[in-house]
């Protein structure tokens, strides 16, 4: 099969973030450094060349970049400036604008005044669609009871339909990801049983994160896992508990104290990417793309208004509630309707997903080796031997 | 006073002159009587030129311009037809003396006054009338300035080496075997610094340093301190009785820390000059101000030491002043992945060249360290010692410290053909050991450098492509991480002994020297030449030359050839009496003045 080469591919990541890819000169200390890198998935070098030559095809075939979780440290040693380490961050960008079928992100990740004109639109038409429901059918003086102005029932049904939806965007796209790394990928003939021995590492990798915490510091993993989890106990009180967590005014304790802990670690998890990225002292906080501000200041600005519509509705001040949560609506689904499946959110399932197709990969080349009657062994077991 | 005819030919299309401004400047200029723009590259009508001669009674020809000489057959010969002498015609060359840059104009104007008076124009440089004193200052007695020395004591003039150490020899001295032709390196060096030592023209000033320089090119005033021997250098034999009794164990710098040495020592059997001396810093008698110890003293049968001895100034003048002040190893602690100064057996490059010398600490056998007590300060301490185990496997691995603008960021340029003069030594030596070398690329560029990469690689030594990101210790073996990136995958070998191949950075005292020379560093730190390409051994000082590593990294024999070319430029400054003096830094005011008095003083 001929290879093509896109000799425009280091210009089109640095779009994305990687600048200093052309710096490498392949000594490989970065891949040797790394806690992720091993016998099967050698990167960040491996990529670095792969990006040098041109070889399109092969990173998207791809799966080292969602093993890496950028604790920098190829970054620190590297020799020659040539920011192994933000690449991957950029390739990661890069892998998800190829993943989405409809082309959205790649606009995103290119233009962030597209991306800020998106969630404009998104957020006016949600504005407009909610308080055209609310004066039709309800009191905007009410938040609770009959004349509501947005009832939790409502709002209830709203998000199972965009529940849905979203779910679907980001199943096509992570299904692309399967088809792009596993099924054409030439030199991985992946076995059946693989898939069904490996599946345990999809709630496994999404719950726990458990390869971010095999970094040299733990720290990034704990706080990304306490984000993670907030995030998640957010959505199961929206997605199964609104009724209860919406309505008052009498505070719901059994699962409000779940709400109040989420929102903590939400504010907690943000304010300290910010500061770090303002910051720019820990290596993977150093530089910051557009995309990553627009989504950091998004949620931030998100909780804080779910925070504003709480206190106001349980202060009795229902009008002042009901515009706040009006506000909040505009502002919770254009980022969810675009960060998830578009967006940077979209990683909830390709790191998971990576993680269980790495196993079958890995799989299949042990396999294929040893099938090869004089297969080569390891080289570290080999050299020990030897010694 | 002659009459001068300047023509001005433009040579090249592109050139920065005004030409105009030139033919007028060179109008007013005293003894010019005539001045002809030739245009772009003329076509020389020599019957016509002769005719105009003759008229205009030219005795002296200026032809000025890019490249001049072209056209110089086809002046002399209308030059002669008209009945001039041949040899007054005179080259302005423009381009060859850097009348190219922003500047240009006014630098043509130079040179063309130096022509029209007569006086080739880099000598103008120099004030005269000076005499440059026949004697010269050699700063470092390493390999390059011990050749220095012997080129310019060899043609019979004086030469002053001043020697930090009490030894000279430098990190030559060091080595065992040179790379690529695997000779020994003291074969080399001793008959050379013998010759030094014993050479009626060589004065040598070891144990002391350069305080001050003082004069102009030519006439240059040094300040030596003469740091006290406290052993009298012209009675000492070396007997080694001094040292027996001496009580004081102190780590021996020579051999790379990797053994001790007495508080009264000689560096090493074949030092020069071949007497012992005091370390003031260890010395018992010397701390306690007199009152302890001695020993020494009255041990000694030729009544040679002399410990209240004390440091002094001495003064001596020079006309030129070589600078060969080498080199030091980057301190491999700042490189913490590697593991040195944590792991007793990760060696830098020079505690290894120590350990295969045959002359070093374990006779040449190459060992991993043990553990022994100090029974002086009751701590137990990491030795190489010839009984110790040797390695079943070495790591060597390259660019430690170099090509990383963490460190430095130039190429050090030697590492790569000592890696594998090392992976040779430890082959021969250790025929079942493993030795795997790490390197980035291999730098192999001088004569040889090449088929001995290749015989090293047949002789076994594992070569990995790959920078190492880690030296570790798993139960007790460190373990050397990389990735072999032509195989396409990681490596992890265990190696009883990793040897880092350290770069090079300028001397210590490179900083201080080149303030008190006021002679300009690089970038990188080390003293900046001339011209690169044109004069890679002067200086833009004049009078002060650079030879070896403190003008950059490289090797022995490059280091060596520059020493001898260094030798021909304080020679020819010694002989003509005219130095190269900074010609940028002239004024055309300045270098008319210069001119005007060379011709007085030919007269």
């Amino acid at each position: 099969m001929a290879i093509r080469v896109n000799p425009k591919l280091i210009d089109e990541l640095a779009t994305y973030g990687a600048a200093d890819v052309q710096n490498c000169y392949h000594c490989g200390n970065c891949s040797a450094v790394c806690a992720h890198s091993d016998d099967t998935f050698v990167f960040p070098r491996k990529p670095m060349r792969l990006l040098q030559m041109g070889l399109e095809k092969r990173i998207e075939a791809s799966l080292d970049p969602w093993l890496c979780y950028y604790c920098g440290q190829c970054s620190t040693q590297c020799p020659r400036g040539a920011e192994p380490g933000e690449t991957m961050m950029s390739l990661r960008r890069w892998l998800t604008s190829r993943y989405d079928f409809t082309g959205i992100s790649r606009l995103f990740y290119v233009s962030w005044k597209a991306e800020v004109g998106a969630l404009v639109l998104v957020a006016v038409l949600t504005c407009v669609g909610f308080l055209t429901y609310g004066f039709l059918n309800g009191n905007i003086a009410h938040y609770d009871g009959p004349t509501a102005f947005l009832p939790s029932s409502v709002v209830h049904v709203f998000d199972w339909v965009m529940a849905v939806a979203l779910s679907l965007l980001l199943l096509i796209n992570a299904g692309r990801m399967w088809w792009f790394t596993t099924v054409k990928n030439p030199r991985i003939r992946p076995r059946l049983a693989s898939y069904l021995k490996a599946l345990y590492l999809l709630p496994l990798q999404f719950l726990t994160q458990k390869e971010y915490a095999r970094c040299e510091s733990r720290r990034p993993w704990a706080i990304h896992l306490s984000l993670m989890l907030s995030y998640v106990t957010m959505l199961i009180l929206i997605m199964f508990f609104l009724k209860q967590i919406q309505e008052g005014p009498a505070i719901a304790w059994p699962f409000h104290a779940f709400g109040y802990v989420a929102t903590a670690g939400l504010l907690f998890g943000v304010i300290h990417a910010m500061r770090g990225r303002i910051a720019r002292k820990e290596p993977h906080l150093k530089h910051s793309h557009e995309s990553d501000w627009i989504f950091l200041v998004m949620l931030l600005v998100v909780t804080l208004t779910g925070v504003v519509q709480h206190v106001l509705h349980r202060s009795g001040l229902e009008l002042a509630a009901n515009i706040a949560y009006v506000v909040h609506l505009s502002l919770v689904v254009p980022m969810l309707m675009l960060e998830v499946p578009f967006g940077k959110w979209s990683h909830l399932a390709y790191r998971p997903l990576a993680a269980f197709l790495a196993a079958i990969h890995r799989d299949a080349l042990v396999s294929q080796r040893t099938s090869t009657a004089n297969g080569e062994p390891g080289s570290t077991s080999r050299a020990l031997a030897a010694a | 006073m002659a009459r001068v005819g300047v023509f001005i030919g433009q040579y090249h299309s592109d050139s920065r002159i005004v030409f105009d401004a030139l033919a007028s400047y060179a109008a007013n200029l005293r003894a010019v009587e005539k001045v002809r723009l030739l245009g772009l590259r003329p076509k020389v009508d020599v019957k016509a030129l002769a005719d105009e001669i003759r008229r205009e009674r030219l005795d002296r020809i200026v032809l000025a311009g890019d490249s001049p000489g072209y056209f110089k057959p086809a002046f002399t010969r209308a030059f002669e037809l008209a009945g001039g002498d041949p040899s007054e015609v005179r080259l302005a060359s423009f381009r060859e003396h850097g009348a190219g840059l922003a500047d240009a104009t006014e630098r043509a104007k130079a040179i063309l006054a130096c022509a029209v008076h007569g006086v080739p124009y880099p000598l103008v440089a120099v004030p005269r009338p000076t005499t440059v004193h026949p004697a010269t200052l050699v700063i470092g007695g390493g390999v390059a300035g011990i050749q220095a020395s012997l080129e310019i004591a060899d043609a019979g003039k004086k030469v002053y080496l001043v020697e930090r150490s009490g030894t000279i020899g430098g990190h030559m001295a060091m080595f065992d075997k040179t790379f690529p032709t695997l000779d020994c390196a003291a074969c080399i060096l001793t008959p050379k610094m013998v010759a030094v030592h014993d050479h009626e023209m060589i004065e040598l000033l070891t144990n002391s340093e350069v305080t001050r320089v003082t004069g102009s090119p030519g006439a240059f005033k040094v300040q030596v301190l003469r740091r006290a021997r406290r052993v009298d250098e012209a009675s000492c034999v070396a007997c080694n009785a001094c040292t027996e009794i001496c009580p004081i164990s102190v780590w021996s710098e020579f051999d790379a820390n990797l053994t001790h040495r007495k508080a009264i020592y000689i560096p090493f059997p074949q030092a020069v000059p071949s007497a012992y001396l005091v370390d003031p810093a260890a010395c018992t008698w010397v701390q306690s101000g007199g009152t302890k110890c001695g020993a020494c003293a009255k041990k000694c049968p030729k009544g040679c030491i002399n410990l209240d001895e004390q440091d002094r100034s001495v003064e001596i003048e020079v006309g030129n002043i070589v600078l060969a002040t080498g080199y030091e190893m980057l301190d491999a602690h700042r490189v913490e992945q590697y593991g040195y100064g944590k792991y007793p057996n990760v060696l830098t490059s020079i505690e290894f060249e120590r350990m295969t010398n045959a002359s070093g600490p374990t006779g040449g056998k190459i060992v991993t360290k043990t553990k022994e007590l100090n029974r002086r300060l009751k701590v137990e301490e990491w030795v190489a010692n010839p009984q110790g185990p040797p390695p079943r496997s070495v790591a060597i691995i390259h660019c430690v410290g170099s090509r990383d603008p963490k460190y430095n960021a130039y190429c050090s340029r030697v590492c790569c053909m000592y890696s594998l003069k090392f992976a040779h030594l430890v082959r021969e030596k250790l025929p079942d050991a493993a030795c795997y070398e790490f390197y980035i690329d291999m730098r192999a560029f001088g004569k040889g450098y090449e088929e001995f990469m290749e015989r090293i690689k047949a002789e076994g030594a594992h070569v990995v492509r790959g920078r190492t990101a880690q030296v570790v210790e798993v139960d007790g073996q460190l373990v050397v991480k990389g990735e072999d990136i032509v195989q396409d995958r990681l490596v992890q070998h265990p190696a009883d002994l990793v040897i880092l191949a350290v770069g090079v950075v300028p001397a210590q005292g490179t900083v201080e020297l080149a303030k008190a020379l006021g002679v300009p560093r690089d970038a990188d730190g080390f003293f900046s030449e001339l011209n690169y390409n044109g004069d890679p051994t002067y200086t833009e000082r004049g009078g002060i030359y650079v030879a070896g590593m403190c003008q950059a990294p490289k090797d022995i024999p490059d280091t060596v050839a520059q020493a001898s070319a260094v030798g021909a430029g304080v020679l020819r400054s010694i002989s003509t009496g005219h130095g190269m003096g900074n010609l940028d830094s002239l004024t055309l005011s300045e270098i008319e003045e210069r001119a005007a008095r060379s011709q007085a003083a030919e007269r």
